[in-house]
């Protein structure tokens, strides 16, 4: 094999191709995926420790993995529907239907909490099925299927509830969202359940392995016998799931059951998911970069709140830093070029 | 450009020229194609008419599309001249071409199905056809390609959605636009072989119409039951020479077939072994859609079965619906001796059925992902433990198909992309083995395959089928199924016109039976 260099083996064309390719290159394995944003968190974590008072106490910071935990557990659902090349925008809405639902279960029906909770949670995984099997079955873009979820379910959380929140006054329920265990909050604990489950999920089962063959090639993964249809309706029911954990976590800390909570929460998964390093093409994506993107995200927003920065001020710096991420994905295959000399020497010898 | 400077065609070709004449209405001289390792075109010349309909014929790789490239200015020669209306001309651009009068209708129609066929014929000149208040105007859109369909005498609706039309109307639309651009020179690539049996015969009145009034047509084809009907001539090519020119009525289909096959015998062939009596694959009377109209086969144990069929002849639907992703009106399926009728691929998977595609990056393969993923992917089974999946067993799997299939690669985790087309072909092989199934279908294992890779993946067929696996193969490449094959099946039309072993048939007979559907 001596003599020949790879692109002799290749027409221009298609070492173009390849190198387009190798944006979704199995060689992040390495582990090296994940330096370039671990680095931006430390950098950001030392600056906001010199300029931020008050940011470096245990107080706050136990403060802030309860803050990201509320919302953050939803974001590794959302991965692995972006994974797949879908898209989830109604977890928003689902956490305000869930809130309301339990309120309404439990206080205005009173039934025992226990019984409200898992049926908010069934309930929920059941209502994002369904999206799934439209968008599987029909082929209606997910983007479609989950906006008039997005629209539907509050709605509904609204007329339930007559958009008066309902109190729940139960001490044990309470501590679901506020209290801690030995020193670290509830919701923090959860997250951490939810985040290794969802590691062995996508990395150690063959359903996780089928969300990345689907994502990277649906085509491919039908001809090949996985049940796209199945995998695609399994994913939106967690994130319906997952939504509908995050409910029952906000109506404990909040003592009622709200129909208006969850605004926006979406958009704050997703970009969480993409500062992550998940490709909305697909076939892309990690729970350990989607955790960075969670607790990134989590501490930026934390700062600019000690330094006393504006509100709506801080939307404009959550959009840049959602453009940012595309454009650092974008621009990533500078770094394969090396990767790809590497492969070429491999092969010459 | 004002509304009427928008349609060139205007048809004076009453008397037209003899061919290769002094005013011959498309003239190429020498012309010399060279790719890395190939010299696609070797001199070619070709001299046309105004008003003559050219059947070009070849054999995959005697340089037709490399000529229809250069023609339609998608290639540059290296050398030769291309001569229209007596003018050189270079033909830089398939824009230049389209302004110098070469116009091409490719296999896959390029039309938006959501716009009308007045838009579509204009497509990105819609202000040419006239403004209204700077506006684009709907009703001089409507009105200009009006006029211009019934100067060709076509019934088409200006204002109907190209969506809803059928595909013979579809490709009437793509050829009025081609048409739109003034064109002297209609290049049509295999128009045939997408239409149902019913349309083929609207087209071929379509293009001796457009002849009568001086068009001249290149119809690239090798149905000699439409040749006759719809050309003058026929230009023969051979790897990358001209062989022969000749008044359509002059030859015959036999005669046909040598010039394409150059009398060369088939001398290297599969060593004959004593065929398996056990029938792994029973395809009886089988019926699916337009395409598959009467199928019956057996595939036995260890045997390798080639089918030969052109373009639009059923083969690739064939494998489609016995994989079980099209449906079946009527017939039966028996594998194993057991009924076969796979509503899923995992089920066809799980009956021992294994399919691989013929476009490999669309279908076959997730790119992005490692080869140790993508040769595991049909057998997910294989490679976990108690539910969850084993990195080492996934790790042995997959070391063990490289070994056996001998995949060259870097890494087992190196995206298959990055892969050569002959190493990605075989992650597809060994994807369906390690699913364990009895009989593959392969649709055109080695298109877009070098030299040496292919000898391997057909090296590694023998030893398959060595081993028990029945194997069928569609390919092009018809010689290769007389090096590779026990048997050849010629489907025609969705129906087997020829079914014999490669030892009692040749080259020029099946070859002849796919162009002609006769079997005898």
């Amino acid at each position: 094999m001596t003599g020949t260099t790879v692109s002799d083996r290749y027409s221009s064309g298609e070492v173009a191709e390849r190198r387009l390719r190798q944006v979704t290159g199995a060689a992040g394995r390495l582990g090296m995926e994940h330096l370039g944003l671990l680095g931006v968190l430390a950098v950001v974590f030392v600056l906001l420790s010199l300029t931020a008072p008050n940011f470096l106490s245990a107080g706050n910071l136990l403060d802030v993995a309860r803050q990201i935990s509320f919302t953050g557990l939803i974001a590794f659902g959302m991965t692995l529907v972006i994974i797949a090349g879908e898209i989830d925008i109604s977890v928003g809405s689902a956490i305000a239907f869930g809130s309301a639902l339990f309120g309404m279960l439990a206080v205005d029906q009173e039934w025992p909490l226990w019984l409200a909770a898992i049926a908010v949670c069934a309930l929920g995984a059941l209502i994002g099925v369904g999206a799934g099997l439209l968008r599987a079955l029909l082929n209606v873009p997910s983007f479609i299927v989950t906006l008039a979820l997005f629209s539907a379910l509050s709605g509904l959380a609204l007329l339930m509830t007559d958009s008066i929140p309902i109190p729940i006054t139960d001490a044990g329920f309470a501590a679901l969202g506020t209290g801690s265990v030995l020193g670290v909050p509830i919701p923090a604990l959860i997250m951490a359940v939810v985040f290794v489950a969802f590691w062995l999920l996508a990395n150690r089962t063959t359903f996780g392995r089928s969300v990345y063959a689907v994502g990277g090639n649906a085509e491919a993964a039908h001809l090949s016998g996985i049940p796209v249809a199945r995998v695609r309706a399994v994913l939106f029911g967690t994130t319906g799931l997952l939504a509908a954990v995050s409910s029952l976590l906000q109506t404990s800390q909040l003592g009622s059951g709200n129909p208006t909570i969850g605004i926006g929460v979406e958009f704050a998964v997703i970009t969480a998911v993409i500062v992550g390093g998940a490709s909305l093409y697909g076939g892309r994506g990690s729970m350990v970069g989607t955790l960075l993107g969670v607790v990134l995200i989590g501490i930026l927003n934390n700062g600019m709140v000690l330094l006393g920065v504006n509100s709506y001020a801080q939307n404009v710096a959550n959009g840049a830093i959602v453009l940012l991420a595309v454009l650092v994905s974008v621009a990533r295959p500078s770094t394969r070029r090396t990767r790809r000399r590497v492969i070429a020497r491999a092969l010459e010898s | 450009m004002n509304a009427d400077a928008l349609f060139r065609h205007s048809p004076d070709g009453a008397h037209p020229p003899p061919p290769g004449g002094a005013h011959a209405a498309i003239a190429v001289e020498g012309l010399v194609k060279r790719y890395p390792g190939v010299l696609a075109l070797d001199g070619v010349d070709l001299s046309m008419a105004a008003g003559e309909v050219r059947a070009l014929l070849g054999k995959n790789g005697a340089g037709k599309s490399t000529l229809v490239k250069i023609l339609c200015g998608a290639v540059r020669p290296d050398a030769g001249r291309i001569h229209i209306g007596g003018r050189q001309v270079e033909l830089a651009s398939p824009a230049v071409a389209r302004e110098r009068g070469i116009v091409t209708v490719h296999q896959e129609l390029s039309l938006v199905p959501e716009l009308s066929v007045a838009e579509n014929i204009l497509l990105g000149r819609w202000r040419a056809a006239g403004t209204r208040g700077g506006l684009v105007s709907p009703a001089a859109l409507v009105r200009h390609v009006g006029r211009f369909l019934d100067d060709l005498r076509l019934e088409l609706d200006p204002r109907a959605k190209v969506g809803q039309l059928s595909v013979a109307e579809q490709q009437t639309v793509e050829i009025a636009r081609a048409l739109s651009y003034g064109g002297k020179l209609l290049i049509l690539d295999e128009p045939t072989s997408s239409l149902p049996a019913a349309e083929v015969d609207r087209l071929l009145i379509l293009v001796r119409r457009l002849a009568e009034t001086g068009l001249a047509v290149i119809y690239v084809s090798h149905r000699m039951d439409e040749i006759p009907r719809v050309a003058d001539s026929i230009t023969v090519l051979r790897d990358g020479r001209h062989v022969a020119t000749r008044p359509v009525g002059d030859v015959t289909t036999a005669e046909i077939v040598e010039m394409m096959t150059g009398r060369t015998a088939t001398s290297r062939r599969r060593p004959k072994r004593k065929a398996s009596e056990r029938v792994v694959l029973s395809v009886s009377r089988l019926r699916s859609g337009d395409r598959v109209r009467d199928v019956s086969f057996d595939l036995h144990q260890g045997e390798i079965l080639g089918i030969v069929g052109l373009l639009g002849s059923g083969r690739t639907e064939l494998f489609r619906c016995l994989y079980g992703l099209s449906g079946r009106e009527s017939g039966s399926v028996k594998l194993n001796g057991q009924p076969l009728r796979p509503r899923t691929p995992r089920q066809a998977i799980d009956a021992g059925l294994g399919f691989a595609p013929e476009d490999r990056k669309k279908e076959g393969l997730a790119l992005g992902m490692a080869v140790s993923v993508n040769v595991t992917l049909s057998s997910p089974r294989s490679i976990s433990v108690a539910g969850l999946l084993s990195r080492r067993k996934e790790q042995r799997v997959a070391e063990a198909t490289r070994t056996r299939l001998a995949i060259k690669t870097p890494a087992l985790r190196t995206a298959v992309g990055t892969l050569s087309g002959g190493n990605q072909q075989k992650v597809i092989l060994g994807k369906c083995l390690n699913a364990r199934v009895r009989v593959l279908l392969l649709d055109e294992p080695t298109r877009g395959v070098d030299v040496e890779a292919k000898e391997h993946i057909y090296a590694l067929l023998r030893d398959l089928a060595d081993e028990g696996t029945g194997i069928v193969v569609v390919s092009s490449e018809i010689e290769e199924l007389f090096l590779v094959c026990d048997r050849l099946l010629v489907l025609n039309s969705g129906r087997v016109v020829l079914d014999r072993g490669v030892a009692d048939t040749d080259l020029p007979a099946v070859m002849a039976a796919a162009m002609e559907g006769d079997a005898r």
